[in-house]
Parts: C-alpha cells; structure tokens; sequence
C-alpha cells in the first residue's frame, strides 16, 4: 500500500515537473473583466493582447525605437497624401481554424470606424480618428483612405487596438450566424481568439486565464505549452504565493517588497522603468476645482523628487512634462510644465481664493502600484499649503462622475510619439479631457497643428506650446514614471521588452525561457 | 435572584446608593491578579482619552524620509520613534495611542448603542410575551444566523464609509445577546411576589420595568457588556482592517494592522504593535468579564 502510494507521488511529482518545463503560472495584480483589444486601452488588457492576437505591422520589440516589422501585413506602401495600400499575409490562420481573409481586415477596423459599440466609439475617437475608409481591393490588398495626411500610419496600425479578429466567429456567437449584432462583441468579450501564437483556452474574468500553445500560428511557435494568469489583488499573497511556488512569475512589485523577494535564494527581481506615467487629474467643471489657480497650486505644491525618492527608490522617473525619451525627435526634457515650489503654490492659492472646502482625492486600494501611499503623501504636502483633502479609497472608477474632484490615473505611452500618449488621453477628444477637462476654442487647432504636420520641427514646437497650456489650465499633475518590477523564481528567465507599451506579458517565442 | 442582588430590590432608593458599595465589594473580593488586571485597564482607558496629550507627535504627519523605521532595539532604529516608524514615515507610538483611543470610543460607542437597543428590546419582549416576544426573538435568531461581515458589508455599501455608519453598524452588531439574556432575566423576575404586588398596588408599566425589573437585572447587563466590549474591539478591528473602517490616514487599531500586511516580511513591526495593543486590551477586557461573572454569580445563556 505505501509502496503504490510513493510511487504514485514519485510518478506524479515527475509529471508536475515534466509538465513545468512547458507551462508557466502567472500572479497578476489585475485581470481585465472582459476582453476585446478593439475596444480597450486599459493597463489590464494590455497584459493579454500582444499573446493572442496580430496587428498588421509588427515591430522589433528588443528596442524602443520603431522598427517596424510585417505582421498580418506583408507589405504597405502609400499610393497618394491620403491613401495607403496593405497587402496582406496569405495561410494564416485564426485560433478557431478561419482563415485570416481582407474581410476580417476590414471588419476589424469597421467595427472602430462605425462606432458599433460606445467602446470602439471611444477607440475611434482617441486612435483613429483621422482614418475614413477601409476597403477590400481584392483578396490580399486593403485600401486605406484617411482624412487628412496621416504620419503615424505605420504606427497606429501597429497598436494593439488596431489588432485583427475574425468577422465569422464573431457573427455566429449570438442571434443570427450571419449578422454582426451587438450581442455578438458581449460574447466575443469572453470568448477572445485571434491570430496571435497563444489561444485563450479559459477565462474567467477578473479571476484567471489560461492561455494554449496554438499550433497553426504562421509565425514562430509560442515558447511555452500553457501559461496561467491567476489573479492575486493582495500584495501580500502575491508574494506569498511566489515564494511558495504557487506562481513563478508575479507582477506589480513596489519597491519596497524587492530586498523581500531577493532575499529568497530561490527567486530574483526583475524590474524597468514603465513608459506610463502615474497622474492626478482634477475635474475642471466641478465647481471646487474649477479654477486653474488652485489647480496650479496643488500641481507646485507636489514635491514629486521626494516621493520618488521615498516610495520608490528613486528608481522612478520624474519628467518636467509630459515626455517620453522613446519619442526620439520630440522627446522635450527641457520644457518644465511641473515642478515643485511651495512660496508660488501658497502665492497661487491666495490667489484662487481658495475658501477651505474639503478636496477629494479618489484612488483604488491596489490598481496602481505605490496607488494608495502616493494619494496619502500628496495629501500632507497640499495639507502643507492649507489645502484640506480627505482620500477616498474605492474600487469604482469615478473619472467621468460630475462630483469627481482629483483622482489618480495613469497615462500610458500607447505608441512612441506625443500623439500615443498625451495625446489619447488630452487631446481634443482625449479620454481625459471627455471627461473632465473643457479647452478653450483654440485648442483644437492648436492640436491639429502638432498632430497633422509633417514637419518635426513645426510638430515639436507645437507640441511645446500645447504643454505651455497644460501649465496654464493644469487638468492634471504628471507624478512619475513607476519603476515596475516582476518577481520570478531563478528558473524563468523574463523581463518587459523595451518596445512594448506597459505591462505586456510577451511569452512569445523568443521572449522568455523557463526551466 | 442572588444575594446581592436581592437587598437592591428591597427599595430603589438603596440601588443608587448601592453602586460604589457593588465596587468596593468587588474589589475587596478581587484576587490579586483582578486587582491588577482593573488597574492596568483603567490605565488603558485613561491613556485612550489623553492620546492628544501622550502622542509625540501629530500621528498623521509623515516623514517620508524616515520610512520603515525599526521599534528601539533593532538595527536602524531611531530614538525619536521608539516604536518605530510606518510606511509613510508616520510615528507608530502617535498612531498606535491615537488609533488606541479611536477603537476604543468605537466600542465604546458601539456597545452602549446595542446595550441600549438590546436591553429595551428585551425587556419589553419579556415582560409582554406575547406575539411583540415572539418577534423580538425571531429577530434574534435571524441577527444570528446572518453573518455580521455580510451586515456590515451591505450597511457600508448603502450607506457609504463613514466613522457614525461603522460606530452604528458595530452597534447593531451585538444588541441580540443582549435581548437574550435581558428576555430570560425579566420572565424570571416578572413573576417574584414583589413584582406582582406592585402590579396590584396598580403601577403603571414603566414604573413597573424601570424601578422593580430594571435593578434586578442590572449584574447580567454589565457582564454581557464587558463579554461583548473585547468582541466589539475585535470586529472594528476586522472591519478596518478589511477597508470597511475608517479611511486613511485616520488610524484605528484594525486599519494599521490591515495596511501593514502587505510589509509583514520586510517591515513587520507595522501591524504587529497595533496587533499586539488589540491582543492586549481585549484580553484585558476578556478577563475583567470572566471575573465579574464569577463575582456576580450569573448565569449567562
């Protein structure tokens, strides 16, 4: 009896250890509630996209400049100021066994372009709105017709919002097999597939996700058999079940658990600098925070070196503005739209005639790393100058609400140029400033200007004169740029890619070995 | 009824007069231990209210500098906060007396709001029975069976989160034992001659609860209430520390212990001083309650 029962641990103890080689269990900090890469540009689905599913153009993801490689696309040429040609790859295959057709192209962006859902509306608005038309020109060539000369062709169509998914399975999911319906996205939301080298076999959202090697992928085969995301809110837990070997790999790791982690002989510590930055916004039509003297006041009296150095380090990265290095040409680390003075914080807060009232500063307890302690030393620091704030810690997203005051938020670098980053968040029609921010008349043009030139350096000093009315209106506060860190045992071998947006876990082949 | 209790029925001029003679025999009887364990909570409850004299320092003024500083006594440690420091450069000393003094007038709050609630409840359904007991008593039933996070989650989540909400919901969270043994207490007593004659005498109702029932039943009353006091520290500590208390930065015992798990590896003096400030106070608690049952010679349920 106890020689089956050891032989059958001895057998399963090996299975487990076969099968590890080829699998990877993942603690994520956050899981998205649904998926649809059309219809999101949050932090949590941007873990998940790049595994499952193509763009047309691809890029050398090793570095941060653009390189960009053919994807679903094999070739792409521009035929006049406004058109663009795609010539698409042939045999590839979706995750269900469809395959890839100019249709399913043209879906995928028509979906965007019609506004079928106030998602995609959203998308379209803060991506590309500057794209008329999508027309098939036959079997493998797409046409392109946009309204304006588009310089960022090659880079929106390499976003993952621009990803490509399958126009058949998505109409046969609900209702009638043949019609696209709205239904058809909601089922589609929890039953992703795509043509990425990862089909998601499980997904039970905001829990966990299974993803499987898909074999008919036409370009290298995934490195890893099966990886699982297990959702693990709790820090603490996280880190438990890291050194446990519950997970091998965790995401969302503060600083200050890093000595924790590389303490343990068994783990290591992986980290960068995200090209995201950590935000406080303010909502300008509240009526307390409708002047931009207070708002300037709160933005001088942030000594953001400080939290920087505090909570994190001083690993993170504190800009003067709204700038990325990746932007090459138009990376502006001169132009100060932030910065830390306490004498002009209290001067503009004399000014704004600021009457005491309490300011509420709205933060998730976990979504953002270092979230909740930021929030509460932002509040000392405004407590410093006589501004009276109270945190309030909830789970609900209150951005869009009317009686939002301030509340952290992050503005991720979607694609390397200002446009990528402040831009879908501030522009005109920015999610921020949808939300809650109203530019005055000449913002829009002044917008255009920087956005449709193709000139850099008129781009440049446009965009410097947009920053210039970031200082003056104030709509929100850049912190800092998290230093973001992935705790793994010694045997994975992984790290971010420097050509990704933040927080994509690329298992692709190439991307991560585990022993 | 015990022999205490019984010369404070004899004529309710003498209950008032009574109460400090209840104490010092109490006390007289006290162990040693007792003795020391009601001096030590006394001190507690006077270190509680002059927290704003005691603390150090503001215990939400932050030195972000001088983060995750060890108690005196480990490396690293600064003599300015000898119980060392938070993740936010808070002093723990500040904090711990400040979070001290809010938990307890929490409880505090708390159990006299179900005190009060149980109590009449329970009077009430004891001395009329009837179908007004019987529901008294089904609800009894129902509080008990109900889970109380799920109450305090569902009142949260309507109510918002808010310091009178949590002081409210806490309350509500122990009135049922009270009713309980309140109920059986008075159908005792309702029945004693003395009872009975003054219902012939031909006095009201309230004057029947309040001056022949109420005095009988005041010993259970206490001891439920100090057996419920360490449970009430407990579930505002719970309640806080799974982020349904108070907000931040304001500290209670529970919130400071929920906010530093996640440094229970690296950092864990965090919760541990606020843990072990609520492991001690409801001990103390706990143990008064047992002796003043022994002492008082009731029997609870």
């Amino acid at each position: 009896m106890l020689k089956t029962l050891l032989s059958t641990l001895a057998l399963s103890t090996m299975l487990i250890s076969v099968a590890s080689a080829q699998s990877l269990t993942v603690g994520v900090q956050n899981l998205p509630p649904w998926l649809d890469p059309g219809k999101d540009f949050g932090n949590n689905g941007s873990q998940i996209y790049f595994n499952t599913f193509d763009p047309l153009i691809l890029k050398d993801y090793s570095q941060a400049g653009a390189v960009f490689k053919p994807g679903l696309a094999t070739a792409w040429e521009q035929i006049s100021p406004t058109e663009f040609q795609v010539t698409l790859r042939q045999g590839v295959k979706f995750q269900n066994g469809d395959e890839m057709t100019a249709e399913d192209v043209v879906f995928s962006f028509e979906r965007i372009l019609k506004d079928m859902t106030p998602e995609f509306a959203g998308i379209h608005r803060q991506f590309f709105d500057n794209f008329a038309a999508v027309e098939k020109i036959d079997d493998t060539n797409v046409k392109f017709t946009t309204t304006k000369p588009e310089p960022l062709f090659e880079i929106l169509l390499n976003t993952s919002e621009a990803s490509i998914v399958p126009k058949n399975y998505i109409a046969s999911l609900t209702g009638d097999p043949a019609v696209v319906e709205a239904a058809d996205f909601d089922a589609f939301m929890l039953k992703p597939v795509g043509t990425g080298p990862y089909a998601i076999s499980s997904f039970q959202p905001g829990e966990n996700l299974v993803w499987s090697r898909f074999d008919g992928y036409w370009g290298d085969k995934a490195a890893l058999e099966q990886v699982t995301l297990r959702r693990i809110p709790e820090l603490a837990t996280r880190v438990t079940a890291l050194a446990n070997g519950e997970v091998d790999l965790i995401t969302n790791v503060p600083p200050d658990q890093i000595a924790t982690i590389e303490g343990n002989p068994a783990l290591k510590n992986v980290g960068n600098v995200t090209p995201l930055f950590h935000v406080a916004f303010f909502n300008t039509r509240n009526p307390t925070m409708a002047n931009p003297k207070l708002r300037q006041a709160l933005s001088y009296a942030i000594d953001r070196n400080l939290l920087n150095e505090a909570l994190w380090g001083g690993e993170a990265k504190v800009p003067n503005t709204h700038t990325y290095e990746q932007f090459g040409a138009l990376y502006t680390p001169d132009v100060v739209t932030f910065e830390y003075d306490l004498e002009e914080a209290k001067a503009l807060l004399a000014e704004s005639g600021y009457d005491g009232s309490t300011i509420r500063f709205d933060t998730d307890p976990v979504y953002y790393t270092n979230g909740l302690l930021a929030a509460q030393a932002i509040q000392e620091m405004w407590g410093a100058i006589g501004v009276k704030a109270e945190i309030n810690v909830t789970t609900k997203w209150t951005g869009p609400d009317a009686d939002m005051m301030v509340r952290n938020w992050s503005n991720p670098m979607y694609f390397a140029d200002p446009a990528g980053s402040f831009g879908v968040m501030w522009s005109p029609k920015g999610s921020g400033t949808e939300m809650a921010w109203s530019p005055n008349e000449a913002y829009p043009a002044l917008w255009d200007k920087f956005r449709y030139s193709t000139d850099v350096a008129v781009r440049k000093q446009a965009y410097e004169e947009i920053m210039g009315y970031i200082k003056e209106e104030m709509p929100f506060v850049v912190l800092y740029q998290p230093y973001e860190s992935y705790g793994m045992r010694k045997g994975v071998t992984w790290a971010p890619r420097p050509g990704h947006i933040p927080y994509v876990l690329d298992f692709r082949a190439g991307s991560i070995t585990v022993e | 009824m015990t022999e205490i209790s019984l010369p404070l029925v004899a004529s309710p001029v003498q209950v008032r007069k009574g109460r400090p003679h209840l104490f010092v025999t109490l006390w007289s009887r006290a162990g040693i231990l007792t003795r020391i364990n009601l001096v030590v909570f006394a001190a507690i409850l006077l270190i509680a209210a002059g927290a704003q004299v005691l603390a150090p320092y503001n215990p939400d003024a932050q030195t972000l500098l001088a983060r995750l500083k060890p108690p005196v006594g480990i490396t690293g440690a600064q003599a300015i906060h000898p119980l060392g420091t938070d993740q936010l450069g808070r002093d723990l000393l500040a904090r711990s007396l400040y979070g001290l003094q809010l938990t307890m007038a929490i409880a505090l709050i708390g159990s006299l709001i179900s005190l009060v609630l149980g109590t009449t409840l329970g009077i009430i359904a004891g001395y009329v029975r009837g179908w007004f007991g019987g529901i008294v008593m089904a609800l009894v039933d129902v509080q008990l069976a109900v889970p109380f996070t799920l109450i305090a989650l569902v009142v949260i989540s309507v109510f918002g989160n808010s310091l009178p909400v949590l002081i409210i919901t806490i309350g509500l969270a122990g009135w049922e034992v009270y009713a309980r043994v309140v109920r059986a207490q008075v159908l005792a007593v309702a029945r004693m001659p003395f009872v009975e004659a003054a219902v012939a005498a031909g006095a009201p109702h309230h004057r029947v609860l309040l001056k022949h029932i109420l005095p009988n039943i005041v010993s259970p009353i206490i001891v439920v209430w100090t057996m419920t006091f360490s449970a009430l520290i407990l579930a505002e500590s719970s309640l806080s520390f799974l982020g349904l208390g108070v907000q931040p930065p304001t500290a209670t015992l529970g919130s400071m212990v929920g906010l530093g798990r996640d440094y229970l590896a690296s950092s864990p003096w965090i919760a541990l001083v606020p843990a072990i400030a609520i492991m001690f106070v409801s001990l103390q608690v706990l143990l008064i309650g047992d002796w003043l049952r022994d002492a008082l010679d009731v029997r609870l349920k």
